[in-house]
C-alpha cells in the first residue's frame, strides 16, 4: 500500500473545480472525498487530489449527471512528494 | 408476468398530460425532418425527451425509439437493440444480420451497416429513429457505426439524438451541409411566457408577475427545477414567502428543492424513494423485494400521480424508472449520514436487488448490484453462473472493467477470476495480454485448497492456453494443453469441455489424423445441447463434413453440411458460409454446376457479414474451378489472382497451395510451364508438378514424382490426396504407353471414387481420360460407373464451344508446331511453300479460336488432338 501511495503522488495533481450553487459538506463523498467550500459569490469550490485523467473525467460526469453547472476546472499544484513520504 | 427490460427500451414514453406545448420548437423540428439528423443537446432536466415525445405526437411518420443506458456500450448489443427498434417500423429490417451480432468479435461493421442501410432504403414511408440519452454511450466503435449510418442514411429517414453532451459525430460537417438541426440548452429553457403557462395555467399556482420574474432569475428557465418548484408550491400556504426564501438562497437549486419535496412526503414515501433510488428500473415486485414491503404498486402509482419524476416504461404500468437526474440526487441523499441509512443498510438494499434480478434471470443487473457493493463472492458466482459463463453470453465489457479495477490481491484470493479476466481479454482481442493473467491464476492456485474447483480452474487455464496455441498454429501445444484441460475440467463444465474438444479436434485435423479428429468432433455433438451450445455444434458439424469430404465420403459430407445449415438457424449464422461452400464443392464434384453456383452465391452473401476469414479464399478457388469447367480461362485466372491478393493481404498463406494448384491448370493452358514449375516448387505440390511434366511430355519424370506421393498418401490414409494422385498416375502410364498399368491404376482410382460419386475429378482431365475410360468400359472395369463418367464427358463437351474439325494436313502442321519447329522448318519438312504453312496456321488458329502458336498447342492438347 505505501508503494501505491508514492506511485500515485507522482502523477496525481490537486485540482480545484468550481461549481455553481452552494453544496453542503455531505456531498463530499459523492465527489470522491474532495473537500467542499462555498464562496461568497454563490459558487462551490471542490478541492483535492485527483489521481489521473480518468478520475477527473469521472468526477465531471458525476457533476453533469447531477445537473450541476460547471464553471471551471484548474490544477493548482502537484502534491508535495516529501509530505507523502513523511506520512509513510 | 414480468415484461423483459428490452421491450421497455423500445417504448416511446408518453408525454405527461401537463406538458407545455412548445410550438416554436416544434416548427424547428418540423423543418429538421428534411435533414439527416436532429441533435437535442442540453444538460439533465431541460426537457429534451419531453419535447421530442410531445412533438412526435404531432407528426404522422413512423417512429423507432431506443432508450440507451450505460450497459449498452457494446457494439453488438447496441446494434441488436437498434435493429429491434427499427423492426417496429418493418419487422424484416436487419433480420438477416442478427445472427452475425451474436458475438462481439470480428464484426465487419461497414458490411453489416451496408446491409442494414439497404433495408432502410426500402422502407416506403418517412421514418424517424430516436436514440434517447445517447450520452450513455462512450464507445468509439458505436460512434463510428452511427457516423457510417448517418453518412449513408436514405432520404426517407431522420435520426434524432437526445444527449447531455455533443455526440462524437462529425457535427461540423453536417452543419455546413445543412443536414443538421440542433436544439440546445438556450432553446430549451422555458421562456417567461412558458413559465406563465406552466406555473399558473397548468399547475394553477396563481403566482404574481414579480414571483415569476424572481423564479426566472433563480432558475434561468431550467425545467426540472421549475417542476420541483411547482410541486413544492402546491402545498405551501405562503407561496410568496417560499419564493422569497428560495430565490434568496445560494444553495444548489435542486438540492434545495429536493429537500422541500421530500419534506412534504410521508415517512413511508420518503423511505421508499431513497431505498429504491439504487435501482435503474422499478417494478412493484422488485420494489417489494428491496424495501421489504408489500404495497409497492400503489406507491409507484402515487408517485406517478404526484408527478414525482417517475417515468412509466410501458403502457401496462409494469416497469418504471425515475428521471435519471432525480435518481442521482436521491442516491446522493441516501448515502448522507443524515438520511439515517448505514453503509450496511445500503449494501443490504443492493444485495436484495441482486438476488431479485438473479431469480428473475436478469444476470447482468444482478452482477451490477453485486459489484456496486464489492461483493466479490457473489459477483464471481454470477459471472461463472450455472451454465455458460456470462462473458461467453455477450456480457464482456462490464466484467472486464470490473476485473481491471480489482487489486491483484483480491484476484489472487479468487483464482477463477484471473481466468475470467484472461477470457475477457481474449474476447476483446487483446491476445498478447492473456498469458500473463493465466500465470497469475496459476500462482494464485498454489496457495489455494486443492479440491474439485481448483482442478477445474487448472483445466480452464489449460483450455485457454490451447486456444492461444490455435491462434499461433502450434499443434503440439494445442494437443498437450487440451488433453490436460480435459483431464482436469469438471465433468459438468460443458461449455469449456466443448470448446476444448474443438481445439483438440482442430489440432488432430492439422496433424492429418482424421480418425482422432472425427472422434473429438463427435464428442462435441454428444455433449452439446443444441440450444445452449449451438455455435460449437455447428462448427463441429462443419468440421466433420470437411473430414468426410477429405475421406471421399461426399454423401455423408453433404448430409453433415446440410445439418450444420439447419443448426445455424434462419436467417443462418454467418459460420454457415463454410457449410455452403462445402456443399458447393460437393455439387461441383458431382458435376451439378448450377447447384454449385447457387450454393457458392449463398456462401458469398454470408461471407459479407464476417470479418475476413480464409473461407473467402476457398470460395474464390471454387469460383475459379467453375470458370475452368466452362472453359473460361480468363475469368478463372482473375478469380485466382483475387484469391492470391486476398490471402497475402490477410496473411492466410496456408491457403496458397489450394490457389496455386488451380493456377497451375491455367498456366499449363497458357503454356507458361516455367512459371508453373517454379510455383509448385515454392509450395511443394507434387501432383501439380507431375501434371506440368506430363504437359511437357516428360511422363517418366512425372511418374518419379507421383510414386512417393501416392505411397505417402496410402500410408497416412489421406484418401482424397490418394485419389488425386492415382487419377493423374493413370494418365502418366497412358502417356508412357503402358496401357495395362494405366487401366489398373484407373481401376484403383475408380474404386476409391465410386461410393462418393466423383465425376469432375475425371472430366477435368480432358480427352486423354475420356479415351482411357472408354478402354476401361471395353474391359468391363467398373462398367456402370465408367459409363456414367463417359456420359458426363459427352454432355460436358456439348456445353463447351464446338470446334470445327481440323484436316489431316492441319493436324500434321500442328504436331510440328508443338515440337517447336519454326514455319520455315515446317515448310522444308513437308516440302511445301512457306505461305502454305502460314495459311494452314491461320486456319488452325481460327478453328481453335486462338491467336498464337503457344495457345494453339495448349488448346490442341486440351482437346486431345495431339
Amino acid at each position: 500500500m505505501p508503494n501505491n501511495k508514492i506511485n500515485q503522488s507522482k502523477s496525481s495533481l490537486i485540482y480545484q473545480i468550481t461549481l455553481k450553487g452552494h453544496l453542503q459538506d455531505d456531498w463530499s463523498d459523492w465527489f470522491d472525498g474532495l473537500s467542499l467550500r462555498c464562496d461568497e459569490t454563490g459558487n462551490t469550490l471542490l478541492t483535492g487530489d485527483v489521481v489521473d485523467q480518468a478520475q477527473l473525467y469521472g468526477l465531471l460526469k458525476r457533476i453533469r449527471d447531477a445537473g450541476i453547472e460547471l464553471i471551471s476546472v484548474n490544477p493548482i499544484a502537484e502534491p508535495d512528494d516529501e509530505i507523502t513520504t513523511n506520512i509513510e | 408476468m414480468i415484461i423483459p427490460i428490452l421491450s421497455t427500451k423500445l417504448h416511446k414514453p408518453k408525454p405527461a398530460s401537463n406538458v407545455v406545448t412548445r410550438s416554436q420548437l416544434f416548427d424547428v423540428l418540423d423543418r429538421g425532418i428534411d435533414g439527416k439528423c436532429i441533435v437535442v443537446s442540453a444538460p439533465a432536466g431541460f426537457g429534451k425527451t419531453t419535447v421530442i415525445t410531445s412533438w412526435l405526437e404531432t407528426v404522422e411518420h413512423a417512429v423507432a425509439w431506443l432508450s440507451l443506458e450505460e450497459s449498452d456500450n457494446e457494439l453488438s448489443r447496441f446494434l441488436r437493440y437498434l435493429i429491434a427498434a427499427l423492426q417496429s417500423i418493418e419487422p424484416h429490417i436487419g433480420q438477416q444480420i442478427l445472427p452475425a451480432l451474436q458475438s462481439e468479435q470480428d464484426l465487419p461493421i461497414e458490411n453489416v451497416m451496408t446491409i442494414l442501410l439497404n433495408d432502410l432504403t426500402n422502407i416506403e414511408q418517412k421514418a424517424i429513429l430516436v436514440l434517447d440519452d445517447y450520452h450513455s454511450i462512450d464507445t468509439l466503435e458505436i460512434d463510428k457505426a452511427l457516423t457510417f449510418l448517418v453518412d449513408h442514411l436514405p432520404n426517407n429517414m431522420t435520426l434524432v439524438i437526445t444527449t447531455r453532451e455533443d455526440p462524437q459525430l462529425p457535427l461540423a460537417k453536417y452543419r455546413v451541409r445543412a443536414e443538421l438541426t440542433e436544439l440546445r440548452a438556450s432553446d430549451l429553457r422555458f421562456t417567461k411566457a412558458e413559465m406563465h403557462t406552466f406555473l399558473n395555467q397548468m399547475m394553477g399556482l396563481d403566482l404574481t408577475e414579480n414571483s415569476i420574474t424572481a423564479l426566472e432569475n433563480r432558475t434561468e428557465g431550467w425545467i426540472a427545477s421549475l417542476q420541483m418548484v411547482a410541486i413544492s408550491l402546491q402545498r405551501q400556504a405562503d407561496k410568496t414567502q417560499f419564493i422569497e426564501t428560495f430565490t434568496g438562497s445560494h444553495r444548489y437549486i435542486l438540492d434545495y428543492l429536493l429537500e422541500e419535496v421530500l419534506h412534504q412526503q410521508s415517512e413511508e414515501t420518503r423511505t421508499f424513494l431513497l431505498q429504491t433510488s439504487i435501482l435503474r428500473h422499478l417494478n412493484a415486485d422488485l420494489c417489494d423485494a428491496v424495501t421489504q414491503t408489500h404495497d409497492s404498486q400503489s406507491v409507484l402509482e402515487l408517485l406517478e400521480r404526484r408527478n414525482l419524476f417517475i417515468v412509466p416504461l410501458d403502457d401496462e404500468r409494469t416497469w418504471y424508472r425515475y428521471h435519471y437526474l432525480f435518481t442521482d440526487l436521491l442516491r446522493q441523499r441516501l448515502l448522507r449520514d443524515s438520511a439515517g441509512f448505514s453503509t450496511e443498510d445500503v449494501n443490504e438494499l443492493h444485495t436484495r436487488a441482486s438476488i431479485w434480478y438473479e431469480a428473475n434471470g436478469l444476470e447482468l443487473e444482478a452482477f451490477q448490484h453485486a459489484i456496486a457493493i464489492h461483493d466479490i463472492e457473489r459477483a464471481e458466482r454470477l459471472i461463472e453462473s450455472q451454465g455458460t459463463p456470462l462473458y461467453l453470453r455477450g456480457i464482456v465489457k462490464p466484467i472486464y472493467h470490473w476485473l481491471e479495477s480489482l487489486p491483484n490481491h483480491m484476484l489472487d484470493s479468487h483464482p477463477s477470476l484471473w481466468v475470467a479476466y484472461a477470457s475477457t481479454l481474449l474476447l476483446t482481442g487483446q491476445h498478447t495480454a492473456v498469458e500473463q493473467k493465466l500465470s497469475q491464476a496459476e500462482n494464485a492456485l498454489k496457495n489455494a485448497k486443492q479440491d474439485d474447483s481448483t482442478q477445474d480452474v487448472m483445466g480452464r487455464i489449460a483450455s485457454m492456453r490451447s486456444t492461444l496455441a490455435v491462434i499461433d498454429n502450434d499443434v503440439e501445444t494445442i494437443v498437450s494443453q487440451s488433453r490436460y484441460a480435459l483431464a482436469h475440467l469438471n465433468p459438468n463444465n460443458l461449455p469449456v469441455r466443448i470448446a476444448t474438444q474443438w481445439t483438440l479436434g482442430y489440432a488432430y485435423q492439422l496433424q492429418g489424423d482424421h480418425q482422432l479428429a472425427r472422434h473429438a468432433y463427435e464428442e462435441i455433438l454428444l455433449l452439446s445441447d443444441p440450444i445452449e451450445n449451438s455455435f460449437y455444434a455447428i462448427v463441429a458439424t462443419i468440421s466433420l463434413g470437411q473430414l468426410q469430404e477429405l475421406d471421399n465420403q461426399l454423401h455423408q459430407a453433404s448430409e453433415s453440411y446440410q445439418n450444420a445449415i439447419k443448426l445455424s438457424g434462419n436467417p443462418p449464422h454467418p459460420i454457415a458460409s463454410q457449410a455452403l461452400l462445402g456443399l458447393a464443392r460437393i455439387c461441383y464434384q458431382w458435376n451439378e454446376l448450377e447447384s454449385a453456383q447457387a450454393h457458392a452465391q449463398q456462401c458469398h452473401e454470408l461471407l459479407q457479414q464476417m470479418e475476413n476469414t480464409d473461407t473467402t479464399a476457398s470460395y474464390k478457388v471454387l469460383i475459379a474451378a467453375l470458370h475452368l469447367a466452362q472453359g473460361d480461362f480468363t475469368s478463372a485466372s482473375d478469380a485466382l489472382y483475387e484469391a492470391e491478393a486476398f490471402v497475402r493481404q490477410n496473411n492466410f498463406m496456408f491457403r496458397m497451395p489450394d490457389i496455386v494448384e488451380a493456377q497451375v491448370r491455367v498456366l499449363i493452358h497458357q503454356q507458361n510451364l516455367t512459371t508453373a514449375l517454379q510455383l509448385t516448387e515454392t509450395y511443394d505440390l507434387p501432383v501439380s508438378q507431375a501434371r506440368i511434366y506430363l504437359a511437357q511430355q516428360n511422363p517418366s519424370r512425372a511418374l518419379q514424382i507421383l510414386a512417393p506421393f501416392i505411397q505417402k498418401a496410402q500410408e497416412n490414409g489421406l484418401q482424397y490426396e490418394l485419389l488425386k494422385g492415382l487419377v493423374l498416375q493413370a494418365l502418366v502410364y497412358n502417356a508412357l504407353s503402358q496401357q495395362d498399368v494405366a487401366l489398373e491404376v484407373l481401376a484403383e482410382s475408380l474404386a476409391l471414387a465410386k461410393s462418393g460419386g466423383f465425376i469432375r475429378i475425371f472430366i477435368d482431365e480432358g480427352m486423354p481420360m475420356q479415351a482411357l475410360l472408354s478402354q476401361a468400359l471395353d474391359q468391363q472395369i467398373f462398367p456402370i460407373y465408367a459409363q456414367k463418367l463417359l456420359k458426363a464427358f459427352e454432355s460436358n463437351s456439348a456445353s463447351q464451344p464446338r470446334i470445327d474439325p481440323l484436316s489431316e494436313r492441319e493436324l500434321e502442321v500442328l504436331r510440328l508446331v508443338a515440337e517447336g519447329l519454326s514455319n520455315r522448318e515446317i515448310s522444308k519438312r513437308l516440302f511445301v511453300a512457306l505461305d502454305t504453312v502460314k495459311g494452314h496456321n491461320r486456319n488452325i488458329y481460327q478453328k481453335l479460336q486462338v491467336s498464337r502458336r503457344t495457345e494453339a498447342v495448349a488448346r490442341a492438347r486440351e482437346l486431345g488432338l495431339i
